[in-house]
């Protein structure tokens, strides 16, 4: 029933008159505003630098913890064949099974001078044998420290004396070592065939919960309070007089989803490029498989999210109003938070169909192996299910609180309220 | 040039069992000044709302040129709400061009109308400014071209005078009448009559929710009784006895009446003649304040 008259070409700046064809981009302002608007917020850069900091301090530290080699120096009584090879087995000890370290003997000529040496340094520790009985080599070795011995080092000496000792004992028995010990490799094996050891898993659902935490979080609480401030302040009067309020709702929502992936993105990059310097960048594969779902997820699942806080911020008339209506959601992400990342078993299977909290349990069972190559679709079909709902209700609430000033209301009387 | 005109017709909004607006029928005529006056509670914002369609009415409708008005419609009003507000920790610019967007209008023509306003409020060095580091003159200002942007048909403006200093008010008043000269009806509400009384062609007065009177100040100053004033010599106590004349108000030789007809008329000034001269006999123009006092009493 609108009236076409032909748009004035005269005076500048002038509206077309029927102005139906303009309304339909409006969404696409309100969102692109919010994300400038986010993105350019000083706190919110600050915190996002700073983690991204973080997390590449705390990988470079592992890294450099992984490829730091120890050394040590040992003192051993000169002359003495025995000690130095026992020193010399010690450092052949591979890697995988707690050596590789560098262990460098020191010939001292007595005594005085290994004490010497311990007090100056010189020496982290002195290997000889024990007092008493030392021909016969029945009363052992002992590793002599300033203070205590280092526990690698003794640890790494230990098996160094007790493979010199077999040694001399089987050739003075006629045979050699190897004889002696053939068939007596010991190796680890897993029923469940998995790739990711379970201390890394819980590493990883840590911190696909906290991002979850984070993220969920921060944006909702931002996309509750710039929906308040507009109510305080009428503007969004003049913009409903614009606008539909279903734009102003679309954009606010895609734009704050928008930053709050790009936040999760770039911290899931910077924790993958930091962990492949890192000994661990052997899962790297199996992560980012995980990590690429939960980002999906997060997606999904912080539409849904994001509707819902932003009827939170519809539903209260000042700032002070958001610390109740956002309760409901704030307790549901905590709860996903705590549940999530010590979850196990049954349990956690259930949890990763559950809306919301499969954000994170999802991809938690992808990397361990536990999920079926059609499980997290099926997971992530109910979150679009959730998160279409969620959309649906809090457009309706949206738009029924919106312009109610008269104080804080109801989900109930929002929903009911005439448009 | 166009003609439309906002017609307002029985409109009605109930809020559970307080009626704010109760059948509401008046109109803001093109090109021209209509003030909208009423105490606290009479329904003005409540009415700006519903024609605004920020607010649905219970019943009744809204016209604009002849037609209902739609949304599509309203996006070429400008409204300045009651209470102001703009995003107070973002630059002015930044805020008025995204409301113009909204709008419709294209980023650039929205930011060169903009700067323009602003330029001609004088606000020009201060596009970049955050709003809440203005002064409320100034924020006043900056809410005002924001009703303003895009060349609206109508205006509905509720109290753009409030909180502006002398100069400020003859700058808006310029505003409104570039706007009113091109055909665009001006609907705004005051608590000031006598800025009221020195602008507005036509005049609603509304009270608990009714319209009381509705019409040009001329025609509603000519229904309330004309009053005459009276200065003789000596005392003027005498005037209580000529019949077809009331007295309002006798103080030593000067007196306020009502007077019935003009035969009453020529019979107060004989009489007075007759009592030893009369100083003055002055009809006396009701102020909108005293219609206003009246109507809503």
């Amino acid at each position: 029933m609108t009236t076409t008259t032909p748009t004035r070409q005269d005076a500048p700046g002038t509206l077309d008159r029927t102005g139906e064809e303009s309304t339909r981009g409006a969404w696409l302002v309100v969102m692109k505003r919010e994300i400038v608007v986010r993105a350019l917020n000083k706190t919110f850069l600050v915190g996002l630098l700073v983690s991204v900091a973080i997390i590449a301090a705390l990988a470079g530290f592992m890294a450099w913890q992984g490829s730091k080699t120890e050394s040590f120096t040992v003192a051993v009584p000169a002359g003495d064949a025995a000690a130095t090879a026992a020193v010399e087995s010690a450092a052949a000890i591979p890697e995988e099974q707690g050596g590789g370290a560098e262990l460098t003997t020191l010939e001292v000529p007595d005594d005085a001078a290994a004490r010497a040496a311990l007090a100056d340094g010189d020496a982290d520790g002195w290997l000889h044998v024990a007092d008493g009985g030392a021909d016969e080599g029945d009363a052992g070795w002992v590793l002599t420290g300033e203070a205590d011995p280092d526990s690698t080092l003794t640890r790494l000496l230990t098996a160094g004396v007790a493979a010199e000792t077999l040694d001399a004992n089987a050739q003075a028995a006629g045979t050699t070592a190897a004889e002696l010990t053939a068939g007596g490799t010991l190796t680890t094996d897993r029923v469940d065939g998995d790739a990711v050891d379970s201390q890394t898993l819980f590493f990883a659902s840590f911190a696909l919960a906290l991002l979850f935490f984070i993220g969920a979080l921060g944006s909702g609480q931002m996309i509750a309070g710039s929906v308040v401030e507009e109510k305080q302040s009428r503007l969004v009067e003049i913009m409903a007089t614009a606008v539909p309020l279903r734009h102003l709702l679309t954009g606010k929502i895609l734009g704050s989803s928008v930053v709050a992936l790009a936040q999760n993105v770039v911290f899931a990059a910077v924790g993958l490029a930091a962990l492949s310097f890192t000994p661990t960048a052997s899962i790297l594969p199996s992560l980012s498989t995980s990590l690429v779902w939960f980002v999906l997820f997060f997606a999904v699942g912080f539409l849904g999210l994001a509707a819902l806080y932003a009827v939170a911020g519809a539903l209260a008339s000042r700032t002070e109003d958001l610390q109740h209506t956002t309760t409901p959601m704030t307790m549901a992400i905590m709860g996903v938070y705590f549940l999530t990342f010590s979850a196990s078993g049954t349990f956690e299977t259930v949890l990763s169909y559950v809306p919301v909290a499969n954000v994170v349990s999802m991809p938690v069972r992808v990397l361990s192996g536990d999920a079926a190559w059609w499980e997290p679709i099926v997971s992530l079909l109910i979150l679009a299910a959730f998160a279409v709902v969620a959309l649906l209700v809090s457009e309706r609430a949206y738009r029924g609180a919106l312009l109610q000033t008269g104080g804080r209301i109801g989900w109930r009387s929002a929903l009911t309220a005439r448009a | 040039m166009d003609n439309d005109s906002l017609e307002v017709r029985g409109l009605t909004r109930t809020f559970g069992d307080l009626t704010a607006v109760d059948d509401v029928s008046f109109a803001a005529p093109a090109g021209l000044l209509t003030g909208f006056v009423g105490g606290n509670g009479a329904g003005k914002t409540t009415t700006m709302r519903m024609i605004m369609g920020v607010l649905a009415p219970t019943a009744g409708e809204v016209r604009f040129g002849g037609d209902p008005v739609t949304r599509a419609g309203r996006r070429a009003f400008g409204y300045m709400p009651e209470e102001r507000g703009l995003y107070p920790k973002q630059p002015v610019l930044d805020q008025l061009v995204y409301l113009a967007r909204l709008r419709g209008i294209a980023a650039p023509r929205a930011r060169a109308e903009v700067l323009d306003m602003l330029d001609r409020l004088g606000l020009a060095g201060r596009s970049k400014e955050h709003v809440e580091k203005l002064s409320l003159g100034n924020q006043q200002r900056v809410q005002i071209v924001a009703a303003l942007m895009g060349t609206p048909r109508l205006l509905v403006l509720d109290e753009p005078f409030s909180g502006l200093d002398p100069a400020a008010v003859d700058g808006m008043v310029d505003l409104l009448a570039e706007h009113t000269a091109r055909g665009v009806p001006v609907l705004f509400s005051s608590h000031q009559l006598d800025l009221v009384e020195r602008l507005c062609e036509r005049l609603v007065i509304l009270k608990s929710g009714r319209v009381m009177a509705d019409g040009a100040p001329a025609d509603l100053q000519r229904t309330g009784a004309l009053r005459h004033r009276l200065v003789v010599d000596g005392d003027a106590g005498w005037v209580r006895g000529v019949p077809g004349v009331h007295a309002v108000d006798v103080d030593g030789p000067v007196a306020l009446l009502e007077v019935a007809d003009d035969a009453s008329l020529q019979r107060l000034l004989a009489t007075g003649l007759e009592r030893g001269g009369v100083r003055e006999l002055t009809p006396v123009r009701p102020t909108l304040a005293q219609i206003y006092r009246e109507v809503t009493a």
